[in-house]
């Protein structure tokens, strides 16, 4: 039987690995998509390189996130660090879905454009940089260290909006969602 | 010239982990083999050997499935960088398959109030001496062993392994229950933690016990006695003083009855501040908002930019290197 700390090492390997491939794809298609340091022949290669890792990082993360839970020492919520882990996790989640999905919709043409292409690379690096510093909160929380301890960011307080606010926050990206995803690509 | 370049930056990344690998902070208490629990500590080609010494107590004699208390008291400690010393309490020193559990023994509860076989302790500067309790459940019946070791860094902050273990095991003669001893119920597990400013009643369940006396004290203290009531049959009732700042109490029970009267072990409580709570609901609400929020905004920023023209061709040809 696999404890649920090992099955977690392995899950969030898995995940970070395909992250960081993503970013540095992503890096590497943003370099492309201008033409820059001789990158633009290796534009097609990175393009697919960073959505494919950056989507199958997102299939290897719930499975992390579960073992994760399913490892942690206390029970629920207990720590700010874990609600900041939590918040950032799906902000990052959803920016990686957003990139992924702006990808679909719009083809290979998204890097011919003169701002997609900068909100795509730039895009991408922030959703995997958002995870790996959601990882490294797990290390914080653990361990008390982690390889982006030197950031100067603080994760002791959580800004926690009102439930209602939350709400309406919700309702509203879900319906832009909806209006964006019916309108034609022009 | 990119050969070399390349295997130099190969070589970079291969050596990188093991500049940093250490837990200087440690891992955390954990149920732990002794490998596990930092395995450069327990590798012998890595680790130095740690000038204190470790020396493990228990009963000599210890009833099936009954509770004891055995103690670990680490002396001469060096001081380290960070303070951080590790206990481990372990059935052999195989490195593997080591912990209690593994032979046959439950943990309750430990003196830096977790259950668990691994504890680090904070020690301070010029303290030489600290010990660790641990109560557990006995094993089935024969001749147990129980062992120790410890773990910790170097003062200079140079993360140097060290490792110490005890010198011999403490032997238990682990013995069946006599019929009619004075005991606590088998599912009786004592309370490990609670809240500052939270007094504690404790419903102590038993077998074959006529009287009860309590006793407790906050650690290194003195022992006072607690007023204990009957509540039904087998069960008896008391209460424990609310602690004002984080602070470890101990208690334990003189049990008599028709057999010989028993004593149990001390137990430990440790009072610590409230956990940290949040309304949950809102915390998921919010996560699932900042999931579409994002969503929403970057399939709106992208399909804004689609309004511009195309003015680069992105797969075709290296004609267009610079733009914008």
């Amino acid at each position: 039987m696999v404890s649920a700390p090992t099955l977690h090492v392995v899950t969030t390997e898995l995940a970070v690995g395909s992250f960081a491939m993503a970013g540095i794809a992503f890096l590497l298609a943003g370099l492309g998509s201008h033409g820059w340091l001789g990158m633009k022949r290796h534009l097609q290669l990175a393009d697919h390189v960073a959505h494919f890792a950056l989507a199958f990082g997102l299939l290897a993360l719930p499975f992390a996130i579960m073992t994760g839970i399913q490892s942690s020492p206390g029970e629920g919520l207990d720590h700010p660090l874990l609600i900041n882990k939590m918040l950032l996790g799906s902000s990052a989640f959803g920016l990686a879905i957003g990139v992924l999905l702006a990808r679909r919709a719009h083809g290979p043409d998204i890097w011919t454009r003169h701002l997609g292409r900068r909100w795509q690379a730039l895009g991408g690096m922030a959703a995997v940089g958002m995870v790996l510093l959601t990882a490294s909160l797990g290390g914080t929380y653990a361990r008390g260290e982690s390889l982006l301890s030197w950031l100067p960011f603080s994760f002791d307080t959580v800004p926690l909006m009102p439930l209602w606010f939350s709400t309406a926050l919700l309702i509203v990206a879900l319906v832009n969602i909806g209006l964006v995803r019916k309108q034609p690509s022009p | 010239m990119k050969r070399i370049s390349l295997m130099l930056v190969v070589l970079t990344l291969l050596l990188a982990p093991s500049l940093g690998s250490a837990n200087p902070n440690g891992v955390g208490s954990g149920t732990f083999d002794a490998q596990c629990g930092g395995a450069c500590h327990g590798d012998a080609d890595m680790n130095r050997s740690s000038t204190a010494s470790v020396v493990v107590n228990a009963p000599s004699v210890a009833y099936e499935g009954l509770l004891t208390s055995v103690s670990v008291t680490v002396s001469d400690i060096e001081t380290t960088s960070t303070g951080l010393l590790g206990f481990f309490l372990l059935s052999d020193l195989s490195g593997a398959g080591d912990t209690p559990a593994d032979a046959g023994w439950t943990i309750l509860s430990n003196s830096e109030g977790g259950s668990e076989n691994y504890v680090e302790a904070v020690i301070a500067s010029g303290q030489t001496e600290h010990t660790v309790h641990w109560t557990l459940r006995a094993p089935s019946v024969g001749t147990a062993t129980l062992h120790a070791s410890i773990h910790h860094g170097s003062e200079d902050g140079s993360e140097a392994p060290f490792f110490g273990a005890s010198t011999s095991p403490a032997t238990i003669d682990v013995r069946e229950v006599p019929e009619d001893l004075p005991r606590l119920a088998s599912d009786f597990e004592p309370p490990v933690r609670r809240d500052i400013g939270e007094a504690t009643t404790i419903t102590l369940t038993t077998e074959h016990v006529d009287q009860v006396a309590v006793e407790w004290k906050v650690s290194g203290g003195e022992v006072n006695t607690a007023t204990v009531s009957t509540s039904g049959d087998n069960a008896w009732e008391f209460a424990l003083p609310a602690s004002l700042q984080p602070v470890q109490l101990e208690w334990r029970a003189h049990l008599e009855g028709e057999g010989p009267d028993q004593t149990t072990p001390w137990f430990q409580l440790q009072s610590e501040e409230p956990s940290w709570s949040v309304d949950e609901t809102s915390a998921y609400v919010q996560s699932m908002a900042m999931l579409f929020v994002f969503i929403a905004a970057f399939l709106s920023l992208q399909r804004q930019s689609t309004t511009t023209a195309k003015d680069f061709d992105a797969f075709d040809s290296d004609e267009h290197e610079e733009v914008a």
